[in-house]
Order: structure tokens, then sequence, then C-alpha cells
């Protein structure tokens, strides 16, 4: 299998013995050895992914990078963060997946009102199986544990993936304070609840919340 | 002259008397004691005829000429810098990736084209970097700007190195580049893979890689 390692905090190093890896497309900075990269069709599984990608506009480019040595993958340098899977789902925007293990599996995922909110669109990618997977984040990113006695609320315009049990709802604090433009800026927060993990990036996109 | 990395985005020259370095002009953050700053119309040395040299090929960064004695503060645009120690080889550069070097270290303007022949300056084209590069020879220390980071990747005859023109920021040691595309049809209809040109570094030395593909 693919070994995932960090080089610095913003350059991701693959290593590759005959193996394949999904990454975004023209991520790659600079490899040794022999790699062949290949654009995937629509970058799902199938006619079927494919459909839904270009449906829900969670439409990720993707080439898969195959070869023997090692292959740098950096995005204008944003922070790469690694994670382990074994066996769960990751939930993650597009946009700030950078590269998995060929083994795992990626599809889309409806998100309601929740995606809306944060400017995602109403579609998430998740990312299923054993492997490691490689996501961005505007700074480093923080891992928060959530456990059922502690839930978490996070600004959608921080949160950057998911994983493990969770539930989430989008919970509202527009007051007639909002109303009357004396908000806390804080208008809207997604809710964890559940056992898993959320990471949450030290920076905010711009949201339809945050004007509110 | 050594460079202190204060931070990934900040380097410290000490000046000594009778010693100069030379720095990309709007570079200096702060200085202590006894420094003089005096611009370069030149763009370097070597004379009248290396000065006409860059100019025609492009690569006449404005450079200041940084003398006296005591400690210089250099740093540019937030760009991360990275301090490159060369002990007698060569370093390939583009001269807009400069921010500060020693004094004693030979400067000169190579044509790509001598390397790699016409793919040499189909590679110059590709990048955007022109037809033309800097180099820097001798003892002593560069400070180089990248954008997010650099890493070094280490070229051996055994292990060509294959890099992102746009992430590619300078090269030293004894090294052959050269552009190889990955082109196929697959790219004219619009479906590539997004990696269709790369540049191929062979030889021995290495290569200093930034994590973001775009320019300064």
């Amino acid at each position: 299998m693919a070994t995932f390692r960090l080089q610095g905090s913003r350059v991701l190093a693959v290593d590759m013995s005959g193996d394949a890896v999904k990454a975004k497309n023209g991520s790659m900075v600079a490899y040794d050895g022999q790699m062949a990269f290949k654009k995937m069709t629509g970058g799902g599984e199938g006619v079927r992914g494919m459909v839904t990608r270009r449906l829900t506009g969670e439409q990720m480019t993707v080439m898969e990078v195959k070869g023997h040595g090692t292959c740098w993958f950096a995005d204008r340098a944003t922070e790469i963060n690694l994670v382990e899977l074994r066996g769960e789902k990751l939930f993650v925007e597009a946009g700030n997946l950078l590269c998995t293990d060929a083994g795992l599996h990626t599809g889309t995922h409806f998100t309601g009102v929740r995606g809306a909110s944060q400017g995602n669109g109403l579609f998430t990618t998740t990312v299923e199986g054993s492997g490691q997977a490689a996501i961005m984040s505007d700074g480093p990113a923080v891992v928060l544990r959530v456990s059922r006695q502690y839930p978490l609320t996070v600004d959608p315009g921080a949160y950057v993936a998911h994983q493990g049990d969770l539930r989430q709802n989008l919970q509202s604090g527009v007051t007639f304070r909002t109303l009357l433009g004396e908000g806390g800026g804080e208008a809207f927060q997604i809710r964890f609840e559940g056992e898993g993990l959320v990471y949450v990036q030290p920076s905010e996109r711009t949201t339809i919340a945050g004007d509110v | 002259m050594p460079f202190r990395e204060i931070n990934s985005k900040m380097v410290e020259a000490t000046v000594l008397p009778g010693q100069r370095l030379f720095s990309q002009r709007g570079a200096m953050l702060a200085y202590k004691g006894d420094v003089a700053f005096t611009p370069n119309i030149q763009g370097g040395q070597g004379g009248l005829a290396s000065m006409l040299g860059r100019r025609i090929a492009n690569e006449a960064t404005p450079l200041i000429t940084v003398e006296g004695s005591g400690t210089v503060l250099f740093g540019h645009c937030g760009h991360h810098i990275q301090v490159i120690t060369l002990a007698g080889d060569t370093l390939y550069v583009e001269a807009d990736r400069l921010l500060a070097f020693d004094g004693t270290l030979q400067q000169g303007t190579m044509f790509m084209g001598s390397q790699g022949g016409v793919m040499g300056m189909v590679r110059g084209q590709v990048t955007g970097q022109g037809l033309f590069t800097t180099t820097l020879k001798g003892q002593g220390a560069v400070a180089v700007m990248a954008h997010g980071g650099v890493i070094e990747v280490p070229i051996t005859p055994q292990r060509p190195v294959h890099v992102d023109p746009q992430a590619y920021v300078a090269h030293h040691g004894d090294v052959r580049n050269k552009l190889s595309t990955a082109l196929g049809w697959r790219d004219m209809v619009g479906r590539g893979s997004g990696e269709a040109f790369q540049l191929e570094l062979s030889g021995s030395g290495a290569v200093y890689v930034q994590a973001s593909e775009e320019k300064l």
C-alpha cells in the first residue's frame, strides 16, 4: 500500500511501489522513479458516479497516479493533514481533498441545508474504506473529539471534514437582534452529536451566514 | 557570509567590513549597525558586458549592494525563504526569486537553449521563465524566495527527478534538465490529468520545489 508522509506541513510525499493513489488534478509538484498520470472519468466510480457528480456539483477532477518511487503533492501552499481510515467513512468537501489511497471509495452525500449555509452547496464528498487520505485546510487544522457527553458546535465556515458516527444539524442563532443588525456575527452553527472527530481550520470561508 | 534563518519568512545577514552582499530592491526589513545600501544600476557584478547580457536576457532585476558592519534583516512580500549554501558548485535560479546573496559569488546568465536544445527553449516558454536564467557560482550562501515553503529533492544518476514547471524554484549541481511531455490525445480533447509538462532533471545534485503551483 502507498505510504503517505508529510514533508513540512504543506507538501505530501507518497511512496509507491507499483500501487496507485487518487489525487486532485494538477497537484503533483515533483516525482522520482516512474509515474503515470491518468485522468479519471468524472472522478467517481463508473457512469453513475459521474452523473451524480455532474448533478451535485461536487465534481472533483481527479487523476490516478501509479508507479514506483516517490511523488510529491501540494496545492497553493495550503496546509495538509493526514487521515487514517480503518473501514470508516470520512466526510469532506471536494475542494479540501488532496489525495487518497486508490483503495478508498469516494462518493457523494446529501447534506441538506447545512451545505447551503456553508457556501459549499448541498452535497459533500465521502471517502470510505481502509487506507490513508490527505485533506487540505487554510492554516493548520485542529482535530476535535466529539463524544456522547460532549457535543460540539462548529462555525460552518471553519468546518473542513468529519469522521465517525456523528449526527449533524444546523443551528440558527438568528434573533430579532440579527434583523436589527446587532447580531453576534455567528448566525449559523453546525452541531455534531455522537462519537467521532471533526477537523476545524483556523480560518473562515465566506458563507451566507457570515453576512447575517 | 552565512544567513541566519529567523523564521520561515525572514533571514538575518551579518555584514563585515570589506565584505559585501547583494539583495533585491525593497527586501531590507531592518538593520543594526553602520550599513550602507547603494542601488546597483548594473544589476549585479561583472562589469558592463555582463550588465548588457542581463538586460538582453531580461534577467536584470534591480539589486542593492549592502556594505558596512552590522546585521541586516531581509524578507520580501511574505514569501517563504530558503537558504542554499554553495560549496563551489553552480546554482540555477530565476533572477526575481533571488532575495540576497553573498558578494563573493559569481553571477552570470545562462541561455536555456544551451541545455536540452530546442526543448530547453520550449521549457522557458512553458514555465513562463523566459529563455535565460541566472547562475551563481562559488563558495557562499544564497537566500531564495518561494511561495509556501520549499522541499529539497536529491537527484542521483539512478534517480532522475521530474518537477512541475510551475513548482520549480532552483537547482544546483551537475544536472541536466529537459522538458518532458506526457501529452497524449486525451490532453488534446481536454481530458488531461493536468500534468502535461514536466521538467526532467538528471545527473547529481538537488532541486528545490515549492509547495505551490503559483509564481511569485
